[in-house]
């Protein structure tokens, strides 16, 4: 079992079933003696409110038991945690090499069913505390997932504006286009400037065509942001797109989402999310 | 010996202190000097910030929540990297915690937002679906207490030289001076939230528990 | 043997702390029934509103019990125990008498104001330390009060060999006198800024360094309040009760100055994968293993006095208790130490294995230890026989059944939860979020609840066969030498 292959989880149950045997064991031992042995002893001469005291020695069990524990004391303070070579942040980092060596090296490489496993472990984990198990923003708490990345979005965020990722250009005001403009040059960068190429309005490229200026004046020609002045629309719905949210950190209309460049999460790590959250769109 | 011991208390006495008091000079004193030396980028809480903290430890979130990562890697995934000593370095008391009921704060002002705590905080199972945390309503009826922050700030700084007033490090001033401070604080952050009750207060003058916790989780990084 | 019945105990002083040890039990365990429910359904938090949650609860839970009913009850078997092996009566003095009569009534107003400062959330934050400076004054002085008695009344003994019971007694006197004053040591912010709440403090010590006083002082508050102490009750009412001498000198005097010398150091492993040096972790958790050791010994000390003694075991529920409580000792001092052999506290650590190691020492060895004896002096103090021995067998098993559902039910919670923060799934990322830890407790948080409940319920029995003894119990002539007499 794969939770076993943990040395903690292992140690920390064999310590919880020996506090048991062991107080059973000899608890077990010191009741049968109350059946059927009899207290006897030489007694001290004091004696207390009618309590009397044997001279009795000290119990070999007890008196050897207490010799292991300070031969063990030694042991660990010398060999287990040797005082001058063990250091826990040591541990630490070898933890994470081998943690590394096992895992990103398998997954190097992953494909798309990987990410997308890969991804919704880490959704559930790092992201759903915000945007909910579901990816929808719980009640527009935060930005609703299952809605980002398509066409309809992007007019949303053309109409509504946008606060970005802290970019020095700022935010993009809203109304910029009316609503059905917005829609022509969504279909236009859709098809002509992100990497998807497809659009599901393609009647209305050659409308967009000409209202493009009004976007690339500031995403630049090609829409790729003019080299980190504002977003990149042209990854716009892509994995990479996300992961660089993640990075970045953004300002929602609803809040501020951290950016995650705490190293929590590798860059596969960060395609991986980018991958699941795309599958979310419904 | 000992039975000599048993009859003469005075000298009893002074054995059973000696055996228990020279374990803490062994082990506690050492780390004295060592440990008090701040990482460089810590930086002592504003006034607003420690205001937030005495609510936090006002009402025990330290019962609940640590904040102390270990320095495991399912740790560090999870909140962030491993806590260092010089972290703590103005931390008067330690706030670390014995029970994780609730996940570690150590570094929450990494991935949470004044929005998010400002739900959270009225009702946490808004947005954390079968969390067992209590609402903190009166979080949002009660005010900070700003003066005893301050009286707070001013004393670490007399009496144990925390580096206020220092380049790069936060202002106090005088009271006049800090509450201003305060007050900008507050504004930026109640710009963030949702709470309209809390806005309508502010534009009394009134700083509410709120936005003095959620000043000091943000600040933890 | 006759020289205990020519003397004239004066039991008054004890009689107060007894009323105080039953008034602050039923409060002190109300609460811990109420905040463990708290954890199962959180819609229990609004019953008071700010004043309700379980953050605001959970201080005045263990300093309820803590100094509310036990250390209460350790100042009642001390009026009572310590006279009788000194062989002196407090009444002997006039000054030691008033001295008692005025640490009660200080140790009431202390702990009065205590529990509405809590209840007002005035805390320092520090565990089982909340009190700001103001009460930390009350708590000194009351302190040095019970000094002077304690000290006062050896200096008038008769008895000039100090029994078992007075070494540990002078122990937690002294323990608790040093880790106190330590461990409070604060800054009044108002007296050095002239402005804020005039009873607010900041503490001397910063970050780490606070941490490692707070757990010297925290963990040693375990010793010398929740063990020292008991030790000192069971050394004395189990024999007595039993008419069994003590089975050996020599294991006494080990386990004494053994527990004296190793308790200090452990409380390192309260911080073990913190900020605080290795070596002092390393040191933190050889110590603890070592411990072991001295504290098995007075529980075996205990139990090899019992010998022969099974029908009095199987007869007496005075004596049910205090071999249960033993045993329970012997599990929590092995269950502590194991918990602080670093690889198993990497794990247990935060969870609610914790509080369950705990409960075990204070439910099993501290409360039956201090029922029992309360049990026990009663006849001798009222001249009562005890009202009803059915109700306190009745009493026995419902509260070890609590007990057991207690700490089995956090220790499979504690695991559980430690094993699933730690858990990766197949791409080496965590397995579980921080939600799916807690929800997957939620049946066991209800199952601790209600085997607090059954213990509560059998403190109440307990409250109430004290109470019907105290009133109405069948008078006796001469009193007891040995098993204490109780009506059917």
């Amino acid at each position: 079992m794969n939770w076993l292959s943990d040395n903690v989880n292992l140690l920390a149950l064999i310590g919880a079933a020996v506090i048991i045997i062991l107080v059973v064991f000899v608890v077990g031992k010191y009741i049968k003696q109350m059946k059927h042995d009899k207290g006897s002893g030489e007694l001290m001469s004091d004696n207390w409110d009618g309590i009397g005291e044997y001279k009795n020695p000290l119990p070999i069990g007890w008196s050897l038991s207490f010799i292991g524990t300070i031969i063990w004391a030694i042991w660990y303070f010398l060999v287990g945690y040797p005082l001058n070579s063990y250091s826990q942040i040591g541990e630490y980092n070898k933890e994470v090499a081998e943690h590394n060596a096992r895992f990103e090296n398998k997954w190097a490489n992953p494909d798309k069913d990987t990410l997308m496993g890969m991804g919704k472990g880490i959704f559930l984990v790092q992201c759903a505390p915000c945007h909910g198990v579901l990816g929808d923003g719980m009640d527009a708490k935060s930005a609703d997932l299952t809605y980002w990345g398509g066409e309809d979005a992007v007019v949303e965020a053309i109409l509504k504006g946008v606060k970005g990722s802290h970019y020095p250009l700022e935010e993009m005001p809203a109304g910029l286009l009316d609503e059905a403009s917005a829609k022509a040059v969504t279909a236009f960068m859709m098809k002509e400037i992100n990497v998807k190429k497809s659009t599901k309005n393609p009647d209305l490229v050659e409308t967009g065509r000409p209202l493009w200026a009004t976007c690339s004046a500031c995403h630049g020609e090609d829409g790729k942001g003019m080299g980190g002045m504002s977003a990149d629309i042209s990854q716009y719905g892509t994995p990479e797109f996300i992961a660089n949210v993640l990075n970045l950190g953004k300002k929602g209309l609803i809040g501020d989402m951290p950016k995650f460049t705490d190293d929590r999460l590798t860059k596969v790590q960060k395609l991986a999310v980018g991958t699941y959250i795309q599958s979310l769109r419904q | 010996m000992f039975h000599w011991l048993e009859r003469n208390p005075f000298f009893f006495a002074v054995g059973v202190f000696l055996v228990i008091a020279y374990a803490g000079v062994v082990t506690i004193l050492p780390d004295f000097m060592e440990s008090a030396r701040p990482v460089i980028g810590t930086k002592p809480y504003t006034v607003l910030e420690l205001a937030g903290r005495q609510i936090y430890i006002k009402d025990s979130c330290n019962a609940c929540h640590s904040q102390l990562i270990r320095p495991f890697k399912s740790e560090t995934d999870r909140y962030g990297m491993y806590s260092l000593s010089g972290e703590y370095a103005y931390d008067r008391p330690f706030l670390w915690g014995s029970k994780r009921t609730g996940p570690d704060l150590m570094r929450v002002g990494n991935y949470r937002t004044t929005d998010w705590h400002d739900h959270h905080m009225r009702n946490p199972q808004s947005v954390v679906s079968g969390s067992i945390m209590p609402a903190y309503k009166h979080m949002y009826t009660n005010n900070a207490d700003i003066q005893t922050a301050y009286a707070e700030a001013y004393t670490v700084k007399k009496v144990f030289n925390v580096p206020y007033d220092k380049p790069n490090m936060p202002r106090l001033g005088t009271f006049e001076e800090a509450n201003k401070e305060v007050m900008k604080e507050a504004s930026a952050i109640i710009a963030d939230m949702k709470s309209d009750d809390v806005k309508e207060a502010f534009k009394k003058g009134e700083i509410k528990e709120i936005v003095a916790l959620i000043a000091y989780l943000n600040s933890l990084k | 043997m006759q020289a205990s019945n020519v003397l004239n105990y004066d039991y008054s002083v004890a009689k107060c702390f007894t009323y105080a040890t039953i008034l602050f039990g039923i409060v002190g365990m109300l609460i811990g029934v109420i905040i463990a429910y708290q954890m199962a359904y959180p819609e229990l938090n609004y019953f008071a509103g700010e004043y309700g949650t379980y953050s605001r609860l959970r201080p005045l839970h263990t300093s309820g019990v803590i100094f509310g009913f036990l250390l209460s009850g350790i100042f009642a078997t001390w009026y009572y125990v310590g006279q009788r092996v000194l062989k002196v009566s407090i009444a002997e003095s006039k000054f030691l008498m008033s001295v008692g009569r005025v640490h009660f009534w200080l140790y009431l107003v202390v702990i009065l104001m205590a529990v509405v400062s809590l209840f007002m959330g005035i805390s320092t934050s520090k565990e089982y330390a909340e009190l700001e400076w103001p009460l930390d004054i009350g708590v000194v002085l009351l302190w040095v009060l019970w000094g002077i008695s304690i000290f006062g009344l050896i200096g008038i003994r008769r008895e000039k060999t100090l029994y078992v019971s007075i070494w540990y007694y002078i122990a937690t006197f002294l323990g608790v006198a040093m880790l106190y004053l330590f461990n409070n040591m604060e800054v009044p912010t108002y007296f050095v800024s002239g402005m804020g709440k005039w009873y607010h403090s900041v503490s001397m010590y910063a970050g780490t360094n606070d941490a490692m006083v707070q757990w010297w002082y925290g963990h040693n508050a375990v010793a010398f309040v929740f063990t020292v102490p008991i030790v000192a009750m069971i050394y004395y009412f189990l024999p007595k009760e039993s008419a069994q001498p003590i089975f050996s000198y020599k294991l006494s005097i080990l386990s004494f100055w053994g527990l004296m010398f190793v308790y200090l150091w452990a409380g390192g492993h309260h911080l073990l994968y913190s900020t605080v040096p290795d070596w002092v972790q390393t040191m933190g958790s050889i110590f603890s293993i070592i411990l072991i050791l001295p504290s098995w010994g007075s529980a075996i000390n205990m139990l090899l006095t019992m010998k022969g003694e099974w029908g009095q075991l199987k007869e007496n529920p005075l004596i049910k208790f205090m071999v249960l409580a033993s045993t329970f000792y012997m599990l929590s001092t092995l269950e502590g130490p194991i918990q602080a052999i670093k690889s198993v506290n990497a794990l247990a650590h935060f969870t609610d294995w914790i509080p369950g190691h705990v409960h075990d020492g204070t439910l099993g060895w501290v409360g039956f230890m201090t029922m029992a004896a309360l049990y026990h002096m009663t006849p001798r103090m009222f001249k009562k026989e005890l009202f009803s021995k059915k109700l306190m067998e009745s009493q026995f098993w419902l509260q070890t059944t609590g007990i057991v559902m207690y700490f089995s039910s956090m220790w499979i919670a504690g695991i559980t939860q430690g094993m699933m923060w730690r858990a990766s799934d197949q791409y080496g990322n965590l397995e579980y979020s921080f939600m799916d830890t807690v929800s997957v407790l939620i049946p066991y948080y209800t199952l601790r609840a209600t085997g607090g409940l059954f213990y509560l319920i059998g403190f109440l029995l307990f409250a109430y066969n004290m109470y019907k003894t105290i009133t109405s119990g069948k008078a006796i002539l001469s009193e007891p030498q040995n098993s204490s007499p109780m009506q059917a």
